[in-house]
């Protein structure tokens, strides 16, 4: 099992080497910049509890949905497929609208208007919205580049408010939290 | 009375010993139990920091955040005991770090696990998020350097060094204690055998005294008494011629009155010779042939169930009074018979001899060393016990029956020996036979 992992995220991790070594091409290079943040959305998941009552199941996947455009053009399908959380298997749908049975959702679409109505429907939904760096809306997690680095905004409140927790490792390495019970 | 103490002495030596050991032992075997006791608890601590680490760092490996990565290991820079840390992902990539020794960590190659080096501990812990494992956190511990290990055991070290120390000063002076009772023990019974030697001799001084003193007035009565009988005896021939033909009706009582008299001049006689006032008339004789001449005398007077054998080898002369040496040795051999009532065998000995120690019983004061001619008279008879013998030579101690021997015997024979420079020694074991020994000094005059 161990084997397998190091082998299988050789790929994803590399990539992420490749971004951090080089971060001043990581905007010249949109292609690496969503290899990284494919891993992200993958690294996401151990991290994050969501309530019994988001997957239909116990042995229900966690499912990560592009909402729109699809930035990451097969990559994310190379990071989930070596992801797990728990016993639970990642997997990676494209969703036409906002789908409350995804557990991940990266809001990819460029019409503000769209994405705003998007997450405020997931709103109060197990569900983690995630926006993409150089939007205006925010989700639960929201891509941004700082130093040329790829990093992430938490909102835990947005996060609370749909029944889920995050770790507080994850919340260590945000780039900027906006904690629970703020309004 | 030395021989319990000085086992016991050894006894509680080898306890003390044993003790010192037990000591010893139980102290390595606490200091050892301590040692592995404290190694333990040092690695275990070392491993739970290590999973604690391994524990917080796994979203920063994850994102690769070397940052925080480096905050959570800073953090560990506060345990002292702390040499190294490093933090790897699951590639080996070292995120971060720090390092104090200056030696590089081995990295996370090992897998988890414990390995332990010179002075150090590596502890390997595998970082897991949700059953995943994303990297290694590997901590190296500095283990504690001997001296600082002597020094936390210095407490007990002295503990046990101060109990075997006093164990064996204890021991030591028990010891001490011992000999000394023993010295003293064997000191008191030097002491004793002193005071017994001295009682000893004080009772033969005493007893020298005595015969002295008795020999003086005896021989003083004995020769005022000697004088009356031969005014008496003197008389008693006047008398007698005076009578005359007469003297037939009373010759009787005459003749009776004058063998008592002969007796009683006898009696005296040898209270004289007892007490060394007899008169003596020395002659130069040699004492092989004297028992020669009353060879014939002595076998009479022993009779025929008495074997006499004869070792006559003396050819030195001596000066004595031959009558009274006669005397002596008939006496000494009737003695010797009375010894053997069932008969036996006699022997008759003489030698020359020289001698440079006196001959036991005989005190050194009064001891001349010189060249002797030695007359025994041996018997295979009944002996004498110890106490017998001690007392042969007083007058009027006697062993035989009432009206057989007068105790004068012996007493004779010795004082005329001491009135002619010789020595008289009585040998006997009881139930074996007796050795009577005359010493006569040599005439050195004759050829």
């Amino acid at each position: 099992m161990r084997a397998r992992l190091l082998i299988t995220s050789v790929i994803a991790c590399g990539a992420l080497e490749l971004a951090m070594a080089l971060p001043s091409r990581a905007n010249a290079d949109p292609s690496l910049e969503y290899a990284v943040k494919a891993a992200y959305l993958t690294k996401f998941i151990p991290f994050i509890h969501w309530p019994d009552t988001a997957f239909a199941s116990a042995a229900s996947p966690v499912a990560i949905c592009v909402l729109g455009n699809d930035p990451f053009g097969g990559k994310l399908e190379q990071a989930a497929a070596s992801a797990k959380a728990g016993e639970r298997a990642v997997i990676v749908r494209r969703v036409a609208a906002p789908d409350a049975s995804c557990q991940l959702v990266f809001l990819g679409l460029s019409n503000s208007a769209a994405a705003d109505s998007a997450a405020q429907a997931l709103r109060g939904k197990p569900v983690v919205t995630v926006t993409d760096s150089g939007q205006p809306e925010r989700g639960v997690i929201s891509f941004i580049i700082a130093d040329n680095h790829v990093r992430f905004d938490i909102d835990d409140t947005m996060a609370e408010r749909g029944g889920m927790s995050i770790s507080s490792k994850l919340l260590g390495l945000a780039h900027a939290v906006k904690q629970r019970g703020q309004p | 009375m030395t021989m319990p103490t000085s086992r016991g002495g050894s006894l509680s030596v080898m306890g003390t010993l044993a003790a010192a050991v037990v000591l010893l032992v139980a102290g390595v075997v606490i200091a050892v139990y301590e040692e592995q006791l404290y190694s333990t608890q040092q690695v275990k601590n070392v491993h739970e920091q290590a999973q604690i680490l391994a524990a917080s760092v796994t979203a920063a490996i994850l994102f690769d955040d070397r940052r925080a990565a480096q905050e959570y290991v800073d953090a560990l820079t506060a345990n002292p005991e702390l040499q190294a840390a490093g933090v790897y992902n699951g590639f080996g990539n070292m995120l971060a770090g720090f390092d104090r020794g200056g030696k590089r960590l081995p990295g996370p190659v090992n897998g988890a696990g414990t390995v332990f080096g010179q002075g150090y501990v590596d502890i390997t812990v595998t970082a897991s998020q949700n059953g995943a494992d994303v990297g290694t956190v590997v901590l190296r511990a500095v283990t504690e350097p001997l001296q600082r290990r002597y020094a936390r055991h210095t407490g007990l070290i002295l503990l046990v060094t101060m109990g075997t120390l006093m164990i064996a000063v204890l021991s030591f002076s028990q010891r001490a204690l011992a000999r000394r009772a023993q010295q003293l023990s064997s000191v008191n019974m030097r002491l004793q055998e002193e005071m017994e030697e001295r009682r000893k001799t004080e009772e033969a001084l005493r007893h020298s005294h005595k015969m002295e003193a008795v020999g003086q007035l005896s021989g003083g009565i004995a020769h005022d008494f000697n004088n009356l009988i031969m005014i008496v005896k003197g008389n008693l021939r006047l008398l007698r011629r005076k009578l005359g033909a007469e003297v037939k009706q009373v010759d009787t009582y005459i003749a009776s009155a004058d063998a008592a008299l002969d007796r009683a001049a006898n009696l005296t006689q040898r209270i004289l010779a007892f007490s060394r006032r007899q008169p003596l008339n020395p002659q130069s004789v040699q004492l092989s042939q004297l028992a020669v001449d009353i060879g014939e005398l002595i076998r009479h007077s022993v009779g025929e169930q008495v074997e006499i054998v004869t070792r006559l080898n003396a050819s030195w002369s001596i000066l004595c009074d031959v009558n009274q040496m006669e005397h002596v040795i008939l006496n000494l051999a009737n003695n010797a018979r009375d010894a053997m009532p069932e008969g036996g065998r006699l022997v008759i000995e003489t030698r020359d001899v020289t001698l440079s120690d006196p001959p036991p019983d005989v005190g050194a004061e009064s001891f001349i060393p010189g060249q002797y001619v030695a007359l025994s008279v041996l018997d295979h008879g009944t002996g004498m016990t110890d106490d017998v013998r001690r007392r042969a030579v007083d007058p009027f101690f006697t062993t035989k029956p009432q009206g057989k021997g007068t105790g004068l015997g012996l007493s004779m024979t010795f004082g005329f020996v001491r009135q002619s420079n010789g020595y008289l020694v009585i040998e006997s074991t009881l139930g074996k036979g007796t050795s009577i020994v005359i010493f006569m000094p040599r005439d050195r005059e004759a050829a």
